[in-house]
């Protein structure tokens, strides 16, 4: 799989490619700034690429900007991004206008290359990745209201494992539930949700979107 | 008091001689035989004498005035019917148009020029030396027809032929002076301010045209040598004393609206002790003194420059066009009206402002202050709010960019030794992957510790998602509607502050955070079911260095913070 690597720190940058590469991924690229990110991109075609948040020139959120810019441009290109923040409105910023091929993972997980090698698969299968600490704090946060207040709240359980990215079988084992089980879930989501019967993928996409949005 | 009943026993006393001998030999009365006229002519003399005794002008103006008067009314004394006052009628009879003409001259505080005081000192010496006593020497009535007249007890001896030169040149003399005085008024009224000729026209104009009618007389009987009562005459002296009779009202007329400013100010000072309208002032000077672009400005106590009426900075202005005047107290300027210029030469404005509106600019001055000491102490604690914000956002960045990325790339740096140690030896494999372990919960600690120095997300994305950060960290904050507007960074800051400090006094339960704009106001409300407890003056001083209110009741606190954009 050829990813790329945009980080403005050097060390880092070779480290994560080093251990990218032992765990069978092509590094097709490497850059420290938000502008040659995009160039890199438009030139090398990478399948995913991994983008750290804070880059210059402005070292805020160029990153994710950058992110954004490579969606729109190629919608088929995948975008993990590793943040600093745990705030679920920059994940949702990058999920907003095309939640297909995108990640947002902490910063934290860099050196964890089986959640990253997970991740980076997952996005270019097509799926969205949030980070699990960021779900568990939606799942815990109190809400005004909302349209998650339909859902139970194993309904509620399951979602947060799809918007982790789980498969139904992983779901399933997580919670020790049979498959059957989990779709029967999975369908009563969709349905409270007002999310019409289509391309299965697409609909889990959509699920995690409105979890996000309702946080 | 003293000058008043001198100047009324004088003044009735000259009326009824004038009467008196007027009545004797109508024929020879400039009044002739009309009651009218007499009274009239009467009249005019007493008038300027009662509008003289009344007026709040100069002593000087007013004795001048007064013997105008008086002086006026001795016109019909030197005719055969006067009696004992005949003397003085001789001498008296062309005195009142050199003392209307110095009156004038000093009316409006004005000091005597150069040129005034030389035509003055002809004008006098024509009038009471050449034609009064300097005649009065030398004219024996009798020998020259006047076979009733009284005696003129000044005679010295009788000298026909230089009584004749001397009434001539007189005459001639008192029609040049006369009309350079009045062309004199009319120069002064076309070259005074506006203000100034408000005040001088009333009375200087009518002085002119009597001081003028009368040198008119003066040309007329110059070639006879004497002034006499032919219907000229007569037609000239009744215009005479219609042009006194205006001066008086002049004067009477710049009485009254003295005392209607002074009125006016009055119920200002009342106003003003009642109520204390900002800038009210300004517009009441505005309207008495008939300046609309009048401006009241006060000297700060620490002379750090002026303020308006409502405190805000203000500068005097250094324009032509604009003039300053300083109001002054124990030798320090308290307060300056900028006006047009010419305004205060009015001598009754100054003095109005001087006295009865020193109290309502004192007491609007010491409000002004303290606006303006409330708002640069409001401006000095925002200053360091937003210093203390600039460096918690300046370590915040320091953290991420530094320590964080060294943290990480340590732990990735760790990642590739352990997987080229692992297999060798699975001990240090452990010692390593525990290391890697503290590491990832370094980062995790970090970063809540920045995050609560100020959330990058308060910066980047406003309040609302801040709000919702607060809230993951904080389950029981329950986000109701927050609006998802920006607004400047001081006010988001002072807001998530708010909300932040607020939520760590609440009594445990949900807490509930609403935030929505009105009025140019932005309002964050916190409600609490079990309560807040302790003292909210932080938070009244976090929110008041953006200009914000703070009310707290025992289960919610509210801001209000100006966000005007």
């Amino acid at each position: 799989m050829r990813v790329l690597i945009a980080d403005d720190e050097a060390l880092l940058r070779d480290g994560l490619a080093r251990l990218l590469e032992d765990a069978g991924f092509e590094v097709v690229g490497r850059c420290g700034d938000a502008d040659a990110l995009l160039r890199m991109v438009d030139a090398r075609r990478p399948e995913v690429a991994v983008v750290d948040i804070r880059m210059p020139p402005n070292n805020t959120d160029d990153g994710l900007l950058a992110a954004q810019e490579i969606r729109r441009r190629h919608p088929r290109i995948g975008v993990l991004v590793l943040s600093h923040h745990l705030e679920a409105h920059y994940a949702m910023r990058l999920l907003e206008e095309v939640p297909e091929r995108a990640g947002y993972l902490l910063k934290e997980r860099v050196s964890d290359v089986a959640v990253l090698a997970d991740a980076l698969r997952r996005i270019g299968e097509g799926e969205c990745v949030v980070d699990p600490t960021i779900v568990s704090r939606l799942v815990a946060r109190k809400r005004a209201r909302g349209p998650l207040d339909e859902l139970t709240d194993r309904e509620r359980e399951v979602l947060a494992l799809i918007a982790e990215g789980l498969s139904n079988a992983a779901i399933g084992e997580r919670m020790y539930l049979s498959p059957k089980t989990v779709e029967a879930h999975i369908s009563q989501i969709f349905m409270k949700l007002d999310l019409r019967p289509g391309a299965d993928q697409h609909r889990r996409v959509l699920a995690v979107l409105a979890y996000l949005r309702a946080s | 008091m003293v000058y008043r009943l001198v100047a009324w026993t004088v003044a009735l006393a000259a009326a009824a001689v004038t009467i008196a001998i007027a009545r004797a030999e109508p024929s020879d009365a400039l009044a002739g035989d009309s009651a009218l006229a007499l009274v009239a002519e009467v009249a005019a003399g007493l008038l300027l004498v009662a509008t003289a005794v009344a007026s709040r002008a100069r002593t000087g103006f007013r004795v001048l005035l007064a013997a105008s008067g008086i002086a006026w009314l001795s016109g019909e004394w030197n005719s055969p019917g006067a009696g004992a006052a005949f003397t003085a009628g001789l001498v008296l009879y062309a005195a009142w148009p050199p003392l209307l003409a110095h009156a004038a001259l000093l009316y409006g505080d004005r000091r005597l020029r150069r040129s005034d005081v030389a035509l003055l000192a002809v004008a006098y010496a024509d009038s009471l030396l050449v034609l009064g006593a300097g005649s009065a020497l030398f004219l024996d009535p009798r020998p020259q027809g006047c076979f009733d007249c009284p005696a003129n007890r000044l005679l010295v001896s009788a000298e026909p032929e230089l009584v004749a030169e001397l009434g001539r040149a007189g005459l001639y003399v008192a029609a040049a002076w006369s009309a350079t005085f009045a062309a004199l008024a009319l120069v002064r009224l076309t070259t005074a301010t506006p203000a100034r000729r408000r005040v001088d026209l009333p009375v200087l104009l009518p002085a002119a045209a009597a001081v003028a009618l009368f040198g008119a007389r003066a040309l007329h009987g110059g070639e006879r040598g004497f002034l006499s009562n032919d219907p000229t005459d007569r037609a000239l002296w009744a215009a005479q004393l219609a042009a006194l009779a205006l001066v008086a009202a002049g004067v009477a007329w710049e009485r009254l609206r003295a005392r209607r400013m002074r009125d006016q100010l009055a119920e200002l000072v009342v106003e003003l002790g009642r109520s204390s309208p900002t800038g009210g002032l300004r517009d009441q000077l505005a309207r008495t003194f008939g300046d609309p672009s009048l401006e009241v400005l006060h000297a700060r106590d620490d002379d750090a420059g002026w303020v308006d009426g409502d405190g805000r900075p203000a500068r005097l202005p250094r324009d032509v066009h604009r003039e300053v005047t300083r109001v002054l107290a124990g030798g320090r300027e308290l307060s300056a009206v900028v006006h047009r210029p010419g305004l205060l030469e009015d001598p009754a404005v100054a003095a109005e402002l001087a006295d009865a509106a020193r109290l309502a600019l004192e007491h609007e001055r010491l409000g002004a202050i303290r606006r303006a000491q409330l708002e640069s102490l409001r401006a000095s604690r925002g200053r360091i709010v937003a210093t203390a914000d600039a460096e918690r956002r300046s370590l915040e960045r320091d953290l991420h960019d530094g320590a964080q990325q060294r943290l990480a790339t340590l732990a990735v740096a760790i990642r590739l030794a352990r997987r080229q140690l692992a297999s060798e030896d699975p001990q240090l494999d452990g010692e390593l992957a525990a290391a890697e372990q503290g590491l990832r919960d370094a980062l995790a600690e970090l970063r809540e510790l920045a995050h609560g120095l100020i959330p990058a997300v308060l910066a980047h994305e406003g309040l609302k998602p801040a709000v919702e950060a607060l809230a993951d960290r904080s389950p029981r904050l329950v986000v109701g509607d927050v609006t998802a507007e920006r607004f400047d960074a001081p006010v988001e800051s002072a807001a998530y502050f708010f909300v932040a400090e607020s939520l760590r006094r609440c009594g445990d339960g949900d807490v509930a955070v609403s935030a929505r704009r009105e009025d140019g106001r932005l309002l964050v409300r916190l409600e609490a079911a079990a309560g807040i407890a302790g003292s909210t003056i932080d938070l009244e001083d976090r929110v008041g260095a953006v200009g914000g209110t703070l009310t707290a009741t025992a289960h919610a606190v509210r801001a209000e913070l100006p966000c005007e954009s």
